[in-house]
């Protein structure tokens, strides 16, 4: 028989003849390691799962056009390829305009939105009711509702008034011979009035339609047919009533706002009508935040587009990132390298307070951590003396019989690492068992098993198992055997 | 005898005993430290998060629709009619919850030209007002302390407590950029009903709107608008309970509760519930919860609560099973003693009783000494991580004795039972 498998034989069949002590130890050494690594594990998730927590917070950055540049789904869509898909949370682009409820004569702020996006980046907006999901619905502040008095189920008819080009020199430039112009103006009792003109190639008005649904029918209405619009025909732009054409008679508001949509129309791919500019909407839902948000009023980008004629504009995007405050500096960074025209802006109330929170919650566990760690290795390693100074008799026995000391530590210490290996293997796999249950109770999701740590525990616990086996064997192998064999 | 028996084992085993001891002080103090970092755990992250700022917010109830809704385009709350009552801030200090009451400023804003002509907003606040209260107590409240992510660029955070006070304003980075501003210069601040000459005490970096409006002390806003003791926000901030669903439904009517839910809701710091007595103190107020703030919190606090929970029972099983191998482990080893003690004639429970008492009187030494090393542990983590002390909770002292002493008891029962079955002979002779 060779040395070293009668070493072999020595080691286990000392365990397994002492099975109830050495179950003993092994189960102190298994709790160590379960201990090691189920902390381990979840210190070095913590940071990530806490993180999701904290976006709870909403938006922390904000994309913004560089100066003298419109922002366009497009730009954004460029800019948004700087930041890592697996961190961006969500991304919520914005348009806002001011939309007209003509029938309270009140007008508020309303976004166009991505309302599946708005759900990941605000998760703090309470809807009571639900969020719109097509097209022609709603989504009202609390203040806003309160105003004009709508609830849940409700209609709202909203008008979109574009802003009007005042500069001359501007309008004079769209009246290019052969384009098509659109504009409008208010009319009776603040109702918009919708024009479109063909000018022919001498930049002459060829042909006028106007939209006059709006006015009263019998009155204003009247400035929609032939007898109106043909009066406009030959004429050159800008004009003015009463001496280029004269007014329709009964309807003299509305025949001003026609000549007046004339006079600051802009070009445009299409005649534009107050069909196009007015949605009656649906209301689907209150918001309600407690914060500015609640004097708005949300619909979809597809309406938003529609009723202003600009596809694709925004004013700002809206991200949730989740990362640390060097990714975010760096991701601010990449964006700007991009030079898609857009600027990233970080949130700054919500990044620094979330490195100041998460920072302290991860000292705390890593502390945690690190007492609890501590603790158990001590107790393993007393569990460990008590076993193998039970054995000292043992030991007196083999030196009686001849062996070296340093076969009996070597003996011994072998003994105490393959419990070592054995438990640090065993709880290392419980520990992480022990992780994913933390990790779905506490965070509702599964936790990454950290390779490394299977290594590290079996090291450590091998380490802490010999470390306390030596202290007692050196004791016993000092004292003179005859004394440990007469028990004393 | 028996007494005799005990001191004997134990003083004549010293090593074993205390190595024992030491081990359930350390079970012990794991415990006694972890329980009490995570009872506490909710109080003091619940501190930390107010780095978020202000969790409610308090507007005259006739408000200010049309200044929100209207004035998008700046006229700095002039259209409001209702303001609430600068001299009754204090009383948010004696409202029950008033202790979780952590800070709060007011803010009254107004529309303000600059030399050059630019019209600015400024807002008025409290930097750090010093309050005395009705109570007898004093704090310092404001924004200084609200807007804790704000970056001073140049100068300092202007100081109420000086008497130059009302004669300095802080200014936001793109204005003084556009403005040329600097800190420690002199500008006429030109407001709808006064003009004053102001000193410029530093400037700010909010990253937000607030980087394009000036800052000033209250009093100052008030006088350069004539609105004297009037304000148009207050915001608060508030320590506060997570909602649950009592919270949700007081929330909408407090009204519709039952007397005893009502109770429970009234005297639990929900935000809910704290807002409601706000409104009974401030009068004609509407105190609304700042959902982004209130509701993150609520989800931060619980998830770190249960996690502590969990790592706590983790640590907890731990030192259990750490103590009871030990005790074990040593009543094994003591199987030819009491090998012996049957010997000689002594019953079962005799023995039995003897290592137990003997086992249990080590258990209260360690036991004690691990108290006090565990809320060393527990204070050390309070001041390391949050810079304050863990506070001492008293039912953590019941808990840990019942646990080891279960723990001890548990371990030795099994170990005890063991050696008794083994036939004295067998023991004695050294040969199972």
């Amino acid at each position: 028989m060779s040395k070293r498998k009668m070493y072999l034989r020595m080691i286990t069949a000392s365990l397994l003849r002492r099975r109830s002590r050495m179950l003993i130890a092994l189960l102190s050494i298994g709790i160590g390691a379960t201990i090691l690594s189920g902390l381990v594990t979840i210190y070095y998730d913590v940071p990530r799962q806490m993180s999701a927590q904290f976006r709870n917070y909403g938006a922390n950055m904000i994309l913004l056009p560089e100066d003298g540049v419109q922002l366009t789904r497009d730009r954004v869509e460029q800019a948004m390829a700087a930041i890592p898909g697996d961190s961006l949370v969500g991304a919520t682009p914005y348009r806002y305009v001011r939309l007209d409820m003509v029938s309270r004569q009140q007008s508020f702020t309303t976004a166009g939105t991505d309302f599946e996006q708005v759900q990941k980046t605000s998760p703090y907006f309470h809807v009571e009711g639900r969020y719109p999901e097509g097209r022609r619905e709603i989504l009202v502040g609390k203040e806003v509702a309160g105003t004009i008095g709508v609830r849940v189920g409700g209609n709202m008819e909203l008008t979109y008034k574009p802003a009007v080009m005042a500069d001359a020199q501007d309008l004079a430039a769209q009246r290019v011979p052969g384009a098509l112009l659109g504009g409008s103006a208010e009319g009776y009792n603040t109702a918009l009035v919708y024009v479109s003109a063909r000018l022919d190639d001498e930049g002459k008005i060829a042909a006028v339609e106007v939209d006059a649904s709006l006015q009263t029918e019998e009155f204003g209405g009247r400035c929609a047919e032939p007898e109106f619009t043909n009066r406009f025909i030959g004429k050159t732009l800008p004009l003015t009533l009463g001496e280029d054409v004269d007014a329709m008679s009964g309807a003299t508001v509305t025949s001003e706002a026609v000549v007046q949509a004339l006079n600051t129309a802009v070009r445009t791919e299409k005649a534009v009508t107050a069909a196009d500019r007015t949605i009656n909407f649906t209301v689907t839902g209150i918001l309600e935040t407690g914060g500015e948000e609640e004097a708005y009023a949300f619909i979809s980008l597809a309406d938003m587009d529609a009723m202003t004629g600009e596809a694709g504009k925004l004013d700002v995007t809206e991200l949730s990132v989740s990362a640390t405050q060097e990714q975010l500096d760096a991701y601010v960074q990449a964006v700007a390298d991009e030079d898609a025209g857009v600027a990233a802006r970080l949130v700054k109330r919500v990044t620094r307070s979330e490195t100041t929170v998460l920072g302290k919650l991860q000292a705390l566990v890593f502390l945690v951590t690190a007492v609890v760690l501590l603790l158990t290795m001590i107790c393993v390693s007393t569990t460990m003396m008590a076993v193998v100074s039970e054995r000292r008799r043992e030991i007196g026995l083999r030196k009686a019989l001849g062996a070296s000391d340093n076969s009996i530590r070597g003996e011994f210490l072998g003994e105490g690492m393959f419990l070592g290996l054995l438990g640090g293997v065993l709880g290392a796999l419980l520990g992480f068992v022990f992780a994913q249950v933390v990790s779905v109770n506490v965070f509702g999701s599964s936790i990454m098993f950290q390779p490394l740590l299977l290594p590290i525990a079996v090291a450590v616990s091998m380490a802490v198992a010999a470390a306390s086996c030596l202290l007692p064997i050196r004791r016993a192998v000092a004292i003179d055997p005859a004394l440990v064999l007469k028990g004393e | 005898m028996l007494f005799r028996m005990i001191r004997g084992a134990l003083f004549r085993q010293k090593g074993k005993m205390l190595l024992i001891a030491f081990t359930i002080a350390l079970g012990a103090s794991l415990a006694t430290g972890m329980l009490n970092v995570m009872l506490d755990v909710g109080d003091k992250v619940n501190q930390e998060l107010k780095t978020y700022g202000a969790n409610i917010t308090v507007k005259p109830k006739a408000s200010s629709l049309l200044s929100d809704i209207y004035n998008v385009e700046g006229e700095g709350g002039e259209l409001s009619t209702a303001y609430l009552r600068e001299d009754e801030l204090g009383k948010l200090k004696t409202i029950f919850w008033a202790f979780n009451i952590v800070d709060f400023a007011p803010f009254l804003n107004t529309q303000a030209a600059l030399p050059a002509g630019e019209e600015v907003t400024v807002v008025g606040t409290w930097f750090n007002h010093h309050l005395d209260l009705p109570t007898g107590e004093s704090l310092d409240a404001g924004v200084a302390s609200l807007r804790s992510w704000w970056d001073i660029l140049e100068g300092q955070w202007l100081d109420e407590q000086t008497d130059l006070a009302a004669r300095e304003i802080m200014v936001g980075t793109a204005l003084a950029q556009r403005a040329n501003l600097h800190a420690g210069d002199t500008l006429v601040l030109t407001g709808p009903a006064a003009a004053r000459e102001v000193t410029v005490a530093g400037i700010y970096d909010a990253g937000g709107d607030a980087d394009d409006q000036i800052y000033a002390s209250l009093d100052l806003v008030q006088l350069l608008s004539d609105r004297e003791n009037k304000v148009s926000t207050i915001e608060v901030s508030a320590l506060t309970t997570p909602d649950n669903d009592l919270a949700r439904r007081a929330a909408r009517n407090p009204a519709l509760l039952s007397a005893s839910d009502y109770e429970t809701w009234y005297c639990t710091a929900y935000v809910s519930a704290v807002c409601y007595q706000i409104q009974e103190v401030i009068t004609g107020s509407v105190a609304s919860a700042v959902r982004q703030v209130a509701e993150s919190e609520g989800a931060i606090l619980d998830k770190t609560q249960l996690l502590m929970i969990l790592i706590t029972a983790l640590s907890l099983v731990g030192s259990a099973l750490g103590i009871s191998n030990l005790v074990t482990a040593s009543v094994m080893e003591r199987a030819q003693e009491i090998g012996l003690l049957k010997a000689i004639g002594a019953h079962d429970r005799a023995i039995t009783g003897a290592v137990i008492a003997e086992i249990l009187i080590t258990a209260l030494v360690g036991g004690v000494a691990g108290y006090f090393l565990g809320f060393g542990f527990a204070q050390l983590i309070g001041r390391s991580v949050f810079g304050s002390a863990v506070e001492m909770k008293v039912m953590v002292i019941p808990i840990v004795a019942v646990l080891i002493s279960l723990v001890t008891i548990a371990g030795s029962m099994p170990a005890i039972r063991m050696v008794l079955r083994l036939r004295p002979a067998e023991v004695l002779h050294g040969g199972h």
